[in-house]
């Protein structure tokens, strides 16, 4: 059993003197070389135009929407375990959260990116944005995009908030503890004069889960108006009702695969084998299998709403499970739910080996199912001259790939540099007293 | 610098008196003597190399300056040109004026009416005063005016393949006169495409007047076996007119009379309102078609039979027999009733019935078919022939390489046509043509012919010259240039002119060959009308009764059969360099930018093919390798491929793309086909074609039938009451395919072409596209097409879906797309159910080249990279009318607007017109039994309309 002041001094103790240098340095190696590919996709992006990647029509939208929705679908769970936990009294949570939060403010903020940089011309996206200007034009209110455009912001303004709200008592121990005047002076800032004062405490409480209600909220308000952006046209495959709640847990699903993924490699990398307990990964293991179920449940719901209306809706099934792109639609559930069965067992779930790799599985698998939605609704739809199909190119995968190195880089500067665990939570946990 | 030069300045160097100083050798033999030495052994040299010292240097930049303000100056068009339509004195800038001319298609002139603003042209139509034109136009007419503008067209002679003047190419001339006028012409051959320009005619008539040694030879790679054989049968040459407005039953046999060719729209008119007159109630319009492969006439057809090539013998022989006129011949059932049901049409329709056979076929063929058509009383009436304007005939292309081969031919000039390119390979032309010692090649491109020449002379387009020509029904016209050349071109009037030293104006040689017609008030008629009134020739009024001639049997065995023909959106290749015509669909396989070997799907299935199969056919030897395509609906034995690609000089739109079928050309002997292990990338723009359980194309039986009553359905929103509301109506019946309406849309509105690359990925810009769908079993199915515009829904997805406002509705009625306010998120098109929506992927407009810019519609905005753009209903011609009503204090009358793809429907399938007043035009097409809605499932109220295809052409049971 760790004591209190153990805790504070391993989590606190990380950004000065850092365990697995080495290790952080080749990934954030990696990382800055994805960067780097980030920033040229993006210079070719912008020097020639929206076709540099396979798009066309019918296929509006490729890789930039189905990456919108699965970096999205990522921050979503951040949120959830840690505010959903936090308004639930899990106090369990209390070694993922911050690491989680940290997650969904960069997955948000690269999702964010993909429908600006999708634009025909990205350099009017705030056309979009409610503002007075002398053209005196609204944005169309009927469009779900507008609302889209609102939800991200909304939603990383609030998990923002949330994330620092949360991190602002640990900054003050970071300050506190730090022996260097740099250290002091950054960890200072950051705590904005954080006593630890009875008021202080009080206030951050009401504070804290004022935020957390806030951005709970805007979960299934953010994957609505993003869903809306499918079900909002008649497509056949995606005119339907099914998929707000089929978003929303298909998000958390995913976002669970990557905070266990996360959890499994700070565990590994910076020894906190004793705070991110083979408990925590015993939670997350079942979490995981239990939105994984409620997503298969999800598609089973798709097929059969898509087999009741028939016609169109139908045709589009019958296209998802046979068609030119039905390597995505199998893939997807192949890599979603068959190794995640595995989750059953208790042995699997305490593996961090086995729940890595299990995880991993379902981050492609729900890229692939994000992939399939767009094309195998737009390739196509009503009419069969119409149809036409859609490749990616080395463009679309380069931006992609640079996307997760910016990520990677954000994530990995924010293990380097702040307390990746919230000490005082852990603490709280703790103390008996609490209970 | 040779070493007798450098000999000889040594020697002066040594032998002069006093130091003389050099610094290079160069220097030391640059004397004048020296100079006019290389002037005369290297003339080319001294016409690019600039020798300026600095006062020739100033004042060429004084010079330059001052004349860079007369560029300012309008270009006008000549002078003696008239408007079409009477102006008030002086020309009103910004209003665009129309010129009555015509373009020529292999020989035959196409009238047209042409659209120019600013002095520039920016638009051609069929003139509806002509009669050979009763509205609309054809592919090529419509794209006539890029290749105005193609930036690839010769502009200054090449003399060895370098650039020269017209000077020298005038001396060399005179010294070619007057060695001919020496020797009565000996030696001399002209060779051109085919000539139907009677003032080009009659200078032919004075070349060979003035040396009776010279030849004219015409070559056309569209093979024409049917003239020889009615000149054989009349004893005198003649031109052939069909009247496919009164023919109410119609066989072609592997004739596609409604498909692309200098004929086809007067044909497609005749069609058009032969078809519109049996919906009304009016006779027949029945049309059998049998054929090796799809085309525009077969899949029209109401009963089309798949045959192939050596099979139409035995077809038409069954027909006669059918109708009485020799022994029966062994048929298959389904041949046997078709043949029945064409034979009881063309009786029931004596006098008013037409059998015709295509051109390529057998004279016994031709001689058949015309006996059957006497027989039917309907020579005279829809086959009528005319009595040929001049005696005058060309000599073949074969001869010519017999001779040329021979040395017999001292000097070569090809006027328009491309021998090298087009000649079969069986003549193996360029070796022969490398032979003649004086080439000479006149032509809108430097093309392989060119580029083979001692000299290449860069031809006027027609459009910036006079000239003359006839109709498909003989009546002829005056071509009258709508611009003056910018590039230093002449016509080929002026060059015969040339040749002869005729001082005459292109005008005056054109005026004088009218003289003897036309006063000066019919002259300025003839300009203002665009036709020069009964002018056809007269028909001639006996004509002997031809004998059927004993029909040869086909080959037996399995083998293959080649069907050669030219390709339906380039033609013949002399359109290759045309990017309109080249992004063009092919009416049947959607395919662009290439040509392909079609194949049958019952021998696809057993040769193991595939589209985009590459395929090795051989004839008797010489082979060609291209990619396959499965063409449903072709005989099962036949192998189609198509002329016009391969070219390997002549511009950089047309090289280099597909193979070059023309190797085969006049080829007999087996047909091999053999896979290879590659694939190409072929550049569709459709891919699939089968309607399933969907309705997108409707039938009814007959023209009384009307289609059952579409269930009303709930909306959400109020229903849109407009005045006006613009709506469109699309008859499947008349609509045959051609893929006018599509050229027109992109000439009218602005439509960048994006290239083979992305048209591939599906990237095509069209705003209006022809979507094919075919019924039933792959061998022999139905086909339809079905023209799809925007259809400017009143509950429209597309605006529901823009965030930014993009895309709004009009008060009458229209789905706007704004471009300047779209930011791009493609959610319109997203959201589209008819997939009409185009985007700008990359700045596909910026890079054009000046020439090309100058072809667009000024009323027509130009769309910049990132934004949407679809078809607007002709916005700016629906604007343009509304401001005239304006001013007028009047409601815009029925008909006033045309779209430009309704204008160009050479079978006036598509109208345009109000729909919230029931006496309109589109109002009484709609208020039609046959009237559907495309996607009514998808709820959208679409304003744009189809009628339903008719199944049968007569109203009988």
């Amino acid at each position: 059993m760790t004591s209190a002041a153990q805790v504070t001094r391993e989590v606190v103790r990380i950004p000065e003197r850092f365990p697995a240098r080495r290790a952080w340095w080749m990934m954030f190696s990696g990382a800055l070389l994805l960067v780097g590919l980030f920033f040229v996709s993006l210079g070719v992006l912008f020097a020639r135009g929206p076709g540099v990647w396979g798009n066309n029509i019918p296929v509006n939208w490729g890789f930039p929407i189905a990456n919108y929705i699965w970096w999205l679908g990522i921050g979503h769970a951040g949120t959830m375990i840690s505010a959903m936990l936090l308004l639930a009294g899990q106090t369990w949570r209390n070694s993922l959260n911050r690491f989680a939060e940290a997650m969904t403010l960069f997955a948000a903020g690269v999702a964010g990116l993909y429908p600006i940089l999708h634009l025909g011309r990205p350099w009017r996206f705030y056309w979009m944005a409610l503002y007075p200007n002398t053209m005196d034009m609204y944005p169309q209110f009927r469009s779900p995009l507008s609302w889209d455009f609102f939800a991200i912001l909304v939603y990383l303004i609030v998990s923002l908030m949330f994330w620092y709200i949360g991190i602002m008592p640990d900054l003050a121990s970071a300050r506190d503890r730090a022996t260097k005047r740099r250290w002091q002076i950054f960890f200072g800032l950051g705590a904005m004069g954080w006593r630890g004062s009875a008021m202080h405490w009080a206030r951050w409480r009401q504070a804290y889960r004022l935020t957390a209600a806030l951005a709970l909220a805007l979960v299934p308000m953010v994957t609505a108006t993003y869903a809306l952006l499918l079900a909002g046209g008649p497509i056949p495959g995606w005119n339907s009702t099914i998929y707000a709640p089929y978003f929303l847990v298909g998000a958390i699903f995913s976002g669970f695969a990557i905070v266990s993924i996360l959890a499994i490699g700070l565990r590994h990398f910076l020894n906190l084998g004793d705070l991110i307990t083979l408990f925590h990964l015993d939670r997350l293991g079942m979490l995981l299998l239990v939105t994984g179920l409620m997503t298969a449940y999800g598609y089973l719901a798709d097929a059969f709403t898509a087999a009741y209306s028939g016609s169109h809706e139908l045709r589009t099934l019958m296209d998802r499970v046979s068609g030119p792109y039905a390597w995505s639609y199998w893939g997807a559930v192949l890599c979603n739910f068959v190794p995640l069965q595995l989750l059953w067992w208790r042995r699997f779930r305490t593996s961090p080996l086995a729940l890595g790799l299990i995880s991993l599985s379902v981050a492609i698998g729900m890229w692939l199912e994000r992939y399939m939605l767009l094309v195998t609704g737009l390739y196509r739809d009503w009419l069969e001259s119409s149809v036409g199909y859609f490749s990616a190119t080395f463009w679309d995968w380069s931006l992609f790939a640079g996307t997760i190195g910016l990520f990677m880089m954000l994530f990995l500067l924010f293990v380097r540099f702040l307390p990746v665990i919230s000490a005082f939570e852990t603490k709280e946990a703790m103390d008996p007293a609490n209970d | 610098m040779s070493e007798d030069n450098l000999d000889s300045a040594m020697a002066q160097v040594r032998a002069a008196s006093g130091r003389r100083y050099w610094r290079t050798l160069d220097e030391l033999v640059d004397r004048p003597e020296f100079r006019r030495k290389l002037r005369q052994k290297f003339p080319a040299l001294f016409g690019t190399a600039a020798e300026f010292n600095r006062r020739d240097l100033l004042k060429c930049l004084g010079g330059t300056i001052a004349l860079a303000g007369l560029d300012g100056c309008e270009r006008e068009p000549d002078e003696e040109a008239l408007p079409y339509v009477v102006q008030p004195e002086g020309m009103v800038p910004g209003e665009a004026r129309l010129y009555a001319s015509a373009i020529e298609m292999d020989g035959v002139a196409q009238p047209i009416l042409g659209e120019t603003r600013a002095a520039r042209p920016i638009k051609l139509d069929g003139n509806i005063e002509h009669p050979a034109c009763l509205g609309g136009s054809t592919p090529f007419i419509q794209a006539a005016l890029l290749e105005l503008y193609d930036p690839d067209r010769s502009g200054a002679p090449l003399f060895m393949g370098r650039t020269d003047d017209w000077a020298r190419f005038d001396r060399t001339q005179a010294e070619l006169r007057m060695r001919l006028d020496a020797s009565g012409g000996k030696g001399f051959r002209l060779l051109t495409g085919p000539v139907g320009s009677p003032t080009m005619l009659g200078q032919i008539e004075a070349l060979l007047a003035r040396w009776p040694e010279a030849r004219w030879h015409s070559w056309s790679p569209i093979a024409d076996r049917r003239s020889a054989m009615i000149e054989q049968w009349l004893g005198t040459p003649a031109k052939r007119v069909l009247h496919l407005a009164e023919a109410e039953a119609v066989v072609s046999f592997d004739d596609d009379l409604l498909g692309p060719g200098p004929d086809q729209l007067w044909h497609a008119n005749g069609w058009g309102a032969r078809r519109r007159a049996y919906q009304e109630g009016q006779g027949a319009a029945l049309l059998f078609g049998a054929e090796p492969s799809p085309t525009i006439t077969g899949v029209t057809a109401g009963e089309r039979l798949a045959a192939s090539e050596p099979r139409m013998g035995v077809l038409l022989g069954g027909l006669a027999a059918e109708l009485g006129m020799g022994a029966p011949v062994a048929l298959t059932g389904r041949e046997r009733a078709w043949v029945q049901s064409a034979g009881d049409a063309l009786q029931a329709h004596a006098g008013r019935s037409l059998v015709s056979v295509g051109a390529h076929h057998a004279p016994e063929l031709h001689r058949l078919a015309l006996a059957i058509n006497q027989r039917l009383d309907n020579v005279g009436t829809t086959e009528r022939f005319l009595q040929s304007a001049t005696t005058l005939q060309p000599a073949a292309l074969a001869p010519l390489v017999g001779e040329m081969r021979a040395g017999q031919v001292a000097a070569l000039f090809v006027l328009g046509a491309n021998p090298v390119y087009t000649a079969p390979g069986e003549l193996n032309f360029a070796d022969a043509f490398a032979r003649v010692p004086l080439r000479i090649h006149a032509g809108l491109h430097a093309n392989e012919t060119g580029a083979r020449s001692h000299w290449h002379l860069p031809l006027a387009q027609d459009l910036e010259a006079w000239s003359d020509g006839r109709g498909s029904e003989g009546t002829a016209v005056i071509s009258q240039p709508l611009v003056r050349p910018w590039l230093a071109v002449r016509s080929r009037h002026r060059l015969l002119a040339d040749l002869m030293d005729d001082r005459r104006s292109d005008l005056a040689l054109v005026q004088d060959q009218w003289s003897d017609e036309l006063d000066e008030a019919g002259w300025e008629m003839a300009l203002l009308t665009g036709r020069i009134p009964d002018s056809a020739p007269l028909p001639i009024a006996a004509t002997p009764s031809a004998t059927a001639p004993p029909l040869i049997p086909p080959r037996a065995g399995s083998t293959l059969h080649l069907s050669i023909r030219p390709d339906p959106s380039i033609w013949d290749g002399s359109y290759a360099t045309n990017p309109w015509l080249q992004e063009l669909p092919k009416p049947l396989t959607k395919l662009t930018w290439g040509n392909a070997i079609h194949v049958s799907p019952d021998l696809a299935l057993e040769r193991g093919l595939q589209n985009g199969d590459l395929v090795r056919l051989s004839v008797s030897g010489r082979s060609v390798i291209g990619p396959a395509w499965v063409l449903p609906g072709q005989a099962r034995d036949t192998v189609l491929v198509h002329l016009g690609y391969g070219q390997r000089e002549g511009g950089r739109v047309a090289e280099n793309l597909g193979f070059d079928a023309y190797p085969l050309l006049g080829a007999s002997g087996e047909v091999v086909i053999a896979k290879l292990d590659e694939e190409e990338r072929l550049a569709t723009t459709q891919h699939h074609f089968e309607m399933e359980e969907d309705e997108y194309i409707r039938f009814v039986e007959t023209a009384s039938d009307a289609l059952p009553p579409e269930p009303p359905k709930a909306h959400f929103y109020p229903p849109l009451n407009s005045k006006p509301a613009w709506a469109m109506a699309i008859d499947l019946d008349l609509c045959i395919g051609c893929n006018a309406c599509v050229v027109a849309c992109v000439a009218e509105n602005n439509i960048p072409m994006v290239g083979k690359e992305e048209v591939a990925k599906g990237r095509e810009m069209h705003w209006l596209r022809v979507d094919r769908y075919y019924e039933g079993r792959p061998e022999d199915p139905n086909h339809a097409f079905q023209p799809v515009p925007c259809m400017h829904c009143e509950n429209a997805p597309c605006e529901m879906g823009c965030p930014v406002n993009a895309a709004v509705h009009s008060p009458d009625g229209l789905n706007l797309q704004v471009y300047n306010r779209c930011i791009g998120t493609r959610t319109c098109s997203s959201y589209c159910p008819y997939k009409v929506r185009r985007f700008n992927w990359f700045d596909y407009t910026g890079e054009d080249a000046p020439e090309m810019k100058a072809a667009r519609n000024p009323e027509v905005t130009v769309r910049s990279r990132g934004v949407m753009e679809k078809c607007t209903y002709c916005i700016q011609r629906i604007s343009k009318a509304r401001i005239e009503a304006k001013k007028e204090g009047r409601p815009i009358r029925d008909g006033e607007v045309q779209t430009a793809c309704q204008s160009a429907c050479p079978t006036q399938a598509i109208v345009f017109g109000d729909q919230s007043d029931a006496d309109t035009a589109v109002s009484r097409r709609k208020a039609n039994g046959r009237n559907y809605d495309l996607l009514p499932e998808a709820n959208t109220r679409p304003r744009t309309t189809y009628q339903a295809r008719i199944r049968k052409g007569t109203r009988e049971a």
